[in-house]
């Protein structure tokens, strides 16, 4: 039986949602993507408000869209700056189950996300987005405090 | 309380506690408003004034009127049209049938179950008829299946639901007379001419400061809305038609749009939700929480035993038969709209329409709830994941030099 060897994460997903957090995590994700040679691909996730109403529903569906592209240009000129492959795509639905499908579909080998604060009120209503992609996630995920 | 502005400062402040609460728990801000609304009438009404929050105060029921107005014009402005123009025959039949079966079935149920009278009972049927087109969208967005075929056919089905909810609402209850045919005789003139003569009129003098577009769209929706009251009818269902023959024009105009929901959430919107909230009577619902089960089972089983043959019928089945269930969440909006007409027209008495209202939130919050808490990603079922692996980290030491 051969030994094994490290070879780094070759396909690293950052979930993104704009917060200080998020940021925090992207900084980690594209050191980590500079230093491996890896693609990263950052996501980010818009959640409808529930249950979703027609017009409101459509308002945070493009406002959000608009956002995100927005944070997206200074995050392709930091990729593009480091050498970095980027893809970067943005979704509708739950954070935690679209993150974990897009991990899937790209056969990411890490996930690394941003941990956010919650109240325990919060948490019993909304549970936390980044113990359940711990949970479900098919490959290592590295939460940034 | 007889100072406006006393009153007006209220419904703000109770307006910016249901935004804060709507975006602490990521809920819907209509949910929050009505909440807010009938907890606030609640205990205002109990310690300091009698009225409460004033509903009923003349201002306060144009701009929550108006509210349902543009809202429900809205609602019918995101219509796709090309969407009708494929599979509109099962389109017409899923969604007919998704309106017919929880209408007639709601009907009987509060009629036999709950001996309530025939005109009650009818009311009821309707309210707890809709479907929310936006429940549907965003759970075909978030599995990538709005582009679909099937997609846009459950999509556009529930815009015939819908359909079938506003006329049902807007005809059933009106005496039928000489003012019912002209009412229908200018309407179906006015939504022929609306597509060809706003582009013409927007094109020649929109774009400007003076938001002439806006008091165009508000003065077609009043003008109808006032032929609508005049005939007996109800002003939002000439407004989700107008919505409608407009979504190829004017549903396509972003910018008209945005201007429109700020007008629209900034200042009509909350107090249309917070007012319908307020007539829910909370004793009502806690003296009999058993009418509302049984409005909730009728409306559940009924729209499943409408639609899932009617889908079945069409060859969907497996995995893209489960939106089907989508169809039986209802929309706040229409569902509360029904529920506010009886309520204003003497239909229904408080206690039946609070136990409407409390099942139309139960019916939009509950399958929400039930997926938020026994949380499992859709996309690891078992099919979901076959022959999915992630890229290794660790590699055999011959394959990682190769590499």
């Amino acid at each position: 039986m051969g030994s094994t060897v490290f070879v780094g994460f070759q396909r690293i997903l950052v979930a993104f949602d704009a917060s200080p957090h998020a940021e925090h995590a992207l900084d980690v994700a594209l050191s980590m993507a500079a230093d491996m040679k890896a693609k990263l691909f950052v996501l980010s996730v818009i959640r409808p408000p529930e249950p979703a109403e027609s017009a409101e529903f459509n308002a945070v569906l493009e406002d959000m869209r608009e956002r995100y592209q927005r944070s997206f240009a200074p995050i392709r000129e930091r990729a593009r700056q480091k050498e970095i492959e980027l893809e970067t795509e943005i979704v509708v639905g739950h954070p935690a189950e679209q993150i974990i499908h897009r991990a899937d579909t790209i056969q990411a080998s890490l996930i690394v996300m941003g941990k956010r604060s919650h109240t325990i009120l919060h948490r019993w209503m909304l549970g936390s987005n980044s113990e359940r992609v711990l949970k479900y996630a098919h490959c290592p995920v590295m939460i940034v405090h | 309380m007889t100072n406006t502005w006393a009153l007006a400062a209220l419904w703000g402040g109770l307006a910016l506690a249901a935004t804060l609460l709507a975006i602490w728990f990521k809920i819907s801000t209509a949910l929050s408003e009505i909440v807010v609304g009938t907890v606030a009438q609640l205990i205002i009404g109990l310690l300091f004034a009698q009225g409460g929050l004033l509903g009923n105060t003349q201002w306060i029921t144009f701009l929550a009127g108006t509210g349902a107005i543009v809202l429900t014009f809205l609602a019918g402005a995101e219509l796709d049209p090309t969407v009708f123009k494929t599979k509109w025959r099962e389109t017409l039949v899923i969604g007919l049938a998704g309106f017919f079966g929880p209408f007639l079935g709601c009907t009987a149920a509060a009629h036999y179950l709950l001996h309530w009278s025939v005109v009650s009972s009818w009311l009821c049927g309707v309210a707890l008829s809709t479907t929310s087109v936006a429940v549907v969208y965003a759970v075909m967005l978030e599995l990538g299946f709005n582009v679909t075929e099937y997609g846009k056919s459950i999509l556009a089905a529930c815009f015939i639901n819908d359909i079938g909810t506003v006329v049902a609402l807007g005809l059933i209850f009106s005496p039928f007379t000489v003012k019912t045919l002209i009412f229908i005789a200018v309407s179906v003139a006015v939504f022929a001419a609306l597509p060809f003569v706003t582009p013409w009129f927007f094109r020649k003098y929109g774009g400007r400061v003076s938001e002439i577009e806006a008091k165009y769209l508000l003065f077609v929706l009043f003008a109808l809305g006032g032929l609508a009251l005049w005939a007996g009818s109800e002003a939002v269902l000439p407004a989700y038609m107008i919505g409608m023959v407009l979504a190829g024009t004017v549903g396509k105009d972003h910018a008209l749009i945005r201007r429109l929901r700020t007008l629209t959430f900034g200042l009509l919107t909350p107090f249309y939700f917070i007012r319908a909230g307020s007539f829910v009577s909370v004793p009502a619902l806690i003296a009999a929480p058993a009418t509302m089960f049984i409005l909730f089972l009728a409306k559940s089983l009924t729209k499943a035993a409408a639609v899932y043959p009617a889908v079945r019928a069409h060859r969907y089945d497996g995995s893209s038969g489960a939106y089907y269930t989508l169809m039986m969440s209802t929309g706040l909006t229409f569902g509360t709209i029904s529920a506010l007409f009886g309520y204003n027209h003497h239909i229904i008495d408080q206690a039946q329409y609070s136990y409407i209202v409390g099942t139309v939130i139960a019916s939009a919050v509950i399958p929400t709830m039930i997926a938020n808490s026994f949380f499992l990603p859709r996309h690891l079922l078992p099919h979901a994941l076959a022959g999915r692996k992630p890229e290794p980290a660790v590699k055999r030491q011959a394959a990682a030099e190769e590499a």
